[in-house]
Formats: structure tokens, sequence, C-alpha cells
């Protein structure tokens, strides 16, 4: 899936604005990092694109149309605070978004390639068939992380949503994790939109960077074309 | 360290305050004269110095003493005229029974004769020594399945109600309003009142009970799966949702997890109280125990009420211990 944003605006309840004419365009299947501070915008981009939070101005397409019932079915979202059903078992949370009847899914009798999808995403992101019956919230927050990558990952998007995917994972963990990400997104064909807080591993694992800066995008290209990461964004954007 | 920034903090007593505690408190005067506060205390206080033996005595303490004693003691035993048993058999007595017989003396007038004659009148009777309290356990079951039937009810309409009255879930806002104002009329028709009329309909028995407490608590789980349903977490609900879920799907997998437990924690207080209820509405006929309890109050038959009393008091107390396990075991 291909997103077009165009002059988007996104203004917090306060007034401050959170994103200032945002325009870009993500062509499908490209591996795309979204970098900045904390509070430059990134989870705000994410939410925009997801539909969690309204622009105030600009138009987003996908696949060259407004937002539809039909295309956010395919789209896999890993939010930044994984918006886990807590009391719900590791199962129940993978196959959230199972097109299943409302009956099946109350006596959990899940499809058999819904099964064999869930099975195989969970058992790559290192979680045990012993923990489908756990309750999520008895989790760590690292396995926690990885289920809700697996819920968002279980129908096959054609655009994935990764707001800092690997937050709660030890460096080793989470390179693996975001290779994996990667790596469905590629076998899927699909487009991947995901924020970090980790400029190197940004380098090594997108085709293109976006960077924020107070809701702006202050730089736009492939990673090589950032050159050095150590550079602080505001002092490169007071550069440009 | 900052020794004295010059910070205000809002005052809990402001003048807004004041002035609703001091209407609060206007409010509460006036309506304790109209009901009657100042005497209840008077009668009361007069009531527990009499029993301490501190006043000569009291109205209250005589009045209730006296019924109290009666309801002791309590009966167990049940005595029926044989004559009036049908296909009574002799030979197969109902476990520890037995046969009692008593011979009485009438006059009649002879219509023959027209005289006055004496005539020994032999009367058999059966008594049997818990037949009472099987008698009561019997009513008292059948108001426990006159609650459970009228919660069973209470769920098939209140969470229907719910998920057309839950913000989050309701597929269009007017739907939601005229669901939140079913839920809202049912509630506001006590179940007394409701079982008075029912038994117009219905006739006496548990057909009105089962249908006035299951109308009712429907309103009330109605209102409370909806709050429940509305006060889960929006979070994994936005997900679902980003991902294109419909509504019943974000309500399986998002918020029925969430509010299972409050959703079964309601369900067995409407139970617990649908008992309570259950045995106040037999008062006007809807079968169960209240039923009997009214029929013996009439009757001025106190040792039965003692019965009736002792058995509702400990069904509702083992109720409010297993409930509280079983609140427990779902948390």
């Amino acid at each position: 899936m291909d997103i077009g944003i165009a002059d988007v605006c996104v203004r917090h309840a306060g007034g401050t604005d959170a994103l200032t004419d945002i325009t870009l365009f993500i062509p499908a299947g490209q591996i795309c990092a979204v970098l900045g501070a904390s509070g430059a915008g990134k989870s705000t981009l994410l939410r925009a694109v997801a539909g969690l939070v309204t622009p105030s101005a600009g138009r987003m397409l996908y696949d060259g149309d407004p937002a539809s019932r039909a295309q956010r079915r395919r789209i896999g979202l890993i939010p930044q605070d994984f918006a886990l059903s807590g009391r719900a078992s590791v199962a129940r949370n993978v196959m959230a978004v199972a097109r299943i009847g409302i009956l099946p899914s109350l006596a959990g009798l899940y499809p058999p390639t819904d099964r064999a999808r869930a099975a195989h995403l969970l058992a790559s992101l290192g979680l045990e068939e012993s923990q489908l019956e756990r309750r999520t919230d008895s989790l760590s927050g690292g396995q926690q992380q990885r289920v809700a990558i697996a819920r968002a990952l279980l129908h096959r998007p054609a655009l994935i949503l990764a707001d800092e995917p690997i937050a709660s994972l030890d460096p080793a963990t989470g390179e693996a994790t975001l290779a994996l990400i990667r790596d469905e997104a590629r076998d899927l064909g699909a487009t991947l939109l995901c924020s970090l807080h980790q400029p190197d591993l940004a380098h090594r694992f997108a085709d293109r960077i976006i960077q924020l800066d107070a809701g702006r995008v202050v730089f736009d290209g492939p990673p090589a074309a950032l050159g050095g990461n150590r550079i602080p964004p505001r002092i490169r954007a007071v550069a440009q | 360290m900052n020794a004295a920034l010059p910070w205000r903090f809002p005052a809990l007593l402001n003048a807004r305050a004041v002035a609703l505690l001091a209407a609060a408190l206007l409010l509460l005067w006036y309506t304790g004269q109209r009901v009657e506060i100042g005497r209840m205390f008077a009668l009361s206080g007069e009531a527990v110095l009499a029993q301490a033996g501190l006043a000569e005595r009291s109205q209250v303490a005589d009045g209730l003493g006296s019924t109290l004693a009666e309801l002791v003691p309590i009966q167990l035993s049940s005595r029926r005229e044989i004559s009036r048993i049908e296909g009574f058999d002799p030979d197969r007595l109902p476990p520890f029974a037995h046969i009692e017989t008593a011979a009485t003396r009438v006059s009649e007038l002879n219509p023959e004769t027209l005289r006055r004659e004496e005539r020994t009148v032999r009367t058999a009777w059966l008594v049997e020594p818990f037949g009472y309290a099987v008698h009561v356990a019997a009513k008292m079951l059948e108001t426990l399945e006159i609650a459970l039937w009228g919660s069973v009810i209470a769920v098939l309409i209140g969470l229907p109600l719910a998920l057309l009255g839950a913000r989050n879930v309701t597929p269009h806002p007017a739907l939601r309003a005229a669901s939140r104002a079913a839920s809202a009329f049912l509630r506001a028709i006590p179940e007394l009142i409701a079982a008075l009329f029912l038994v117009i309909a219905f006739g006496f028995g548990p057909i009105a009970g089962v249908l006035a407490l299951g109308l009712h608590s429907a309103g009330f789980l109605g209102k409370f799966y909806a709050d429940d349903i509305e006060d889960a977490d929006p979070r994994p609900q936005q997900a679902l949702a980003a991902m294109g879920a419909g509504r019943l799907t974000i309500w399986r997998s998002a918020i029925l997890p969430q509010v299972l437990p409050q959703h079964i924690a309601c369900t067995l207080y409407t139970f617990d109280r649908n008992v309570r209820m259950g045995a106040v509405i037999g008062l006007v006929g809807a079968g169960g125990i209240g039923q009997e309890l009214k029929g013996r109050f009439d009757l001025y038959e106190y040792g039965h009420v003692g019965t009736i009393l002792i058995a509702i008091f400990l069904v509702i107390l083992t109720l409010d211990l297993v409930a509280s396990r079983a609140r427990q075991a779902w948390r």
C-alpha cells in the first residue's frame, strides 16, 4: 500500500501544533524509519496515518484513496503502549483481528490458517506455546511488545505502522525483532513505517529515513544521505 | 532548594463548598421535621433506656418485644387431619411421621328426631416433626428458582440493551439514547409494583415473580453493563479500530476481556438482590417464600413466621458468602 500525505497538520487540544505541513509520499513496499527526539511528532505522525488522530488540515491517501474500512483492514498497527487487552490471554490478543464470527471466537475456534500464522509469528518472536493461555498482563513488557507485533502481522497487512516497536526490548532482541518485522514486510510486500529512537538501527534497516523535529520534517532521504547520525536534530535544523 | 515558591494551593473548603454544605443541612433540617426524625430518636432512646432499666416503660420496646417473643419457639412440625389428605396410605407414612388420634364429644341436632344428641368423633392427625421446615425449604427453593430465572431474563434483556446503549459499541447515537431510556424505564418500575400488575395478568404464582424481577433488574444490568463497556480502556479498542475491526470484533477482543469481571460481579449482585426481592414480592402473591410469610403473618402464626425469617436469613447469608467467593475467583 502506498501512502500519500499532503499538507497535513495535527493540532493538540491545547492549541499547539503537533505536526505542521507534513507532505510525504511513501511508495508501496518501502521500509521507512521515522526518527526524532521525544515530542518531535513521531508518534503523532504514525497515529495520524493509522487514523487515530484526525488532522486539522491536509489529506491522507491510501493507494490513492481516502481511508475506508476495507483499507484499514490492510493495516497492521503496533502501538507504542501495545494497547493489548491485559486480562485476555495471549492467544485472544493475537487473534484479535482474525476474521471470524462472534461465537467461534468466544469458543476459541480460530481458523487453521490463522492458528498456523499466529504460531509461526509467536515462535519467530521467541514466545512459546505454553504462553498462549497466559493472561497478557502477566507477561513482561518485552513479551507484551512481541504479542502486539504478532497481533499486527497476523492478517498479512499491506501497511505496517510500528510505533517504537522495540522500545521495551534489550538491544540484541530488539535488533532481531526489528529484522523480523522488516523481513515480514518484505515477504508481504508491505510498506513499513516505523518510528525509532536508535539512529544507528535506522541506518542499517531502512530504505528511507524521515527525521522530524518540532512537528516538521527536517530530513527525508536514504540513510546514506543523512551522514553522521550523532548530530542532535535541533542543531541540524539550525544548520539547515 | 526553593525555600519559598509563591504557590497557592486550592483550598478544599471554599465559599461554594460552604454554601453547598449549608444548603444540604437546611434540606436535612426541613425534611427531618416532616418525617418526624426527632420523635424517632425520642422513641428509640426511650426503648434503649427502658432496656437498661433507666426508664419506666417504652411503647416501642413493649410492642416489638411481645411480637418478637411470639416468634419463638419456631414452628418445625406440621399436623394435618388425615381425612383431608388425598390418597392417604397408613402403611406408607413419610419419614419420622406418626399418627395421633383424638376423640372429641360433639353435640349435634339430629334432623330426624329434632333432638340434640351427643356423639364421639375420632379424628386422626398425621404429625411430621419436620414437616413445616421441609415445607419452608421447598418454598425457599421456589424463591431461589424465581430469582435465578429473573436474573437469566435480566441478562438476556440487559446485555443487548447494554451493547446498544454503550457509546463505544452502539451502531447509532439514536439507538444509544433509546436503549438508555428503555433501561431507565425498566429501572423506574419497582418490582413490588410490577408484581402487583403481573399477578393480575398471569395469576398468583411464580410467573409474575420471575417477570417482575427480570424486567426490573434488566434495567439495572442494561445500565451497569453499558457503563462498564464505556469505561473500558479505549486504547485496545482504538488499535483494533485502526486495523479495520468492526464493532462486534472490538467488543469481543478489546472490551469483553476487560469488563467480564465487572459483568460477573454485577450479575451476581443482581441474583443476590433478586433473592431478597423475591422474598418481598411474594407478599403480593407472586410465589415463593413471601407468599407463605404473608399468609402466616395474616393468621398471627408467629411461630411459622419465625421459621420463615430464619430460613430467609440463612439463605441470604450463604448466598453472600458464595457470591463474594465467586467474585474473588473471577477478579
